[in-house]
C-alpha cells in the first residue's frame, strides 16, 4: 500500500513529534509520548478523506508541536 | 613511571605509525616487539551482519506492546499485515531502530520500509550503524 500525500504528512509529523518528546529530560519521556499518542488517538477515526478536517489537524498539530518544543517545557500531564 | 608503559598500550604504540621508543622500556624496543602478537584489538566489535541485524530487530519487536499477540516475527513479515501495527506504531517501530543503531532514517526512505527484511537491508547498507 502507497501512502498518500497527506497521509505522508501526518506521519511525518507523527515522526517529529516522538523525536521531540525524547529529547525531553529522560525521566519524563513517557509522559510526552503518552500525550502525543493520546492526541492522535483522539483523531483515529476521521475518515481519509476528510481533507479539510485533517489538514486542519495538521497545521495546528505543527504549530503546538512548535509550543512545546521550548526547553522550557519539561513536562506533561 | 611513563604512561606508555601500561600494558594495554604498549603493543598498541609499538606498532603504531608514531615514533614511540623513547617512550618504551628496554624490553619493548622495535626488534623485540616485531616478533610479539600484533594488535590487542579491545574496541573492536564483531561487524554487523544480515543474521545480528535480524536478531536485533526481532528483540526490538518482541518487546513492542502493539504487535499483535500469536504472530510469528519472521524477514518476510509486514508490519502492518502480519504483525497488526498501523502506520503510525510502524514509524515508531523505525525511530526505535534508530536508536538501536544510531543511524536516522529520512522521512521519505522510512514511509518505503514495510517489511522486517526492508528493515534489515536498510540498515545493512548504511555504513555508520552500529
Amino acid at each position: 500500500m502507497k501512502y498518500s500525500g497527506l497521509q505522508k504528512e501526518v506521519l511525518k509529523l507523527y515522526r517529529s513529534c516522538i523525536r521531540q518528546a525524547y529529547k525531553k529530560p529522560t525521566e519524563n519521556q513517557d509522559h510526552w509520548v503518552r500525550f502525543v499518542h493520546e492526541q492522535f488517538d483522539k483523531y483515529r477515526a476521521i475518515p481519509k478523506r476528510d481533507f479539510a478536517t485533517i489538514e486542519h489537524l495538521l497545521r495546528t498539530g505543527h504549530r503546538r508541536l512548535e509550543m512545546y518544543s521550548n526547553d522550557n517545557i519539561t513536562d506533561v500531564h | 613511571m611513563n604512561r606508555f608503559n601500561h600494558p594495554i598500550l604498549r603493543t598498541a604504540f609499538s606498532k603504531s605509525k608514531w615514533n614511540l621508543s623513547k617512550y618504551t622500556s628496554p624490553l619493548f624496543r622495535p626488534s623485540y616487539a616485531r616478533t610479539m602478537i600484533p594488535l590487542r584489538t579491545y574496541s573492536s566489535t564483531p561487524s554487523l551482519t544480515k543474521e545480528i541485524i535480524y536478531d536485533r530487530i526481532v528483540e526490538i519487536l518482541e518487546s513492542y506492546d502493539n504487535v499483535k499477540q500469536g504472530s510469528t516475527i519472521s524477514p518476510a513479515a509486514s508490519f502492518s499485515k502480519d504483525l497488526g501495527l498501523d502506520s503510525l506504531d510502524t514509524v515508531e517501530v523505525l525511530l526505535e531502530l534508530e536508536n538501536e543503531f544510531s543511524i536516522l532514517i529520512p522521512d521519505n526512505e522510512a514511509d518505503e520500509i514495510k517489511t522486517v527484511q526492508q528493515a534489515v537491508d536498510y540498515i545493512a547498507a548504511q555504513e555508520d550503524s552500529i
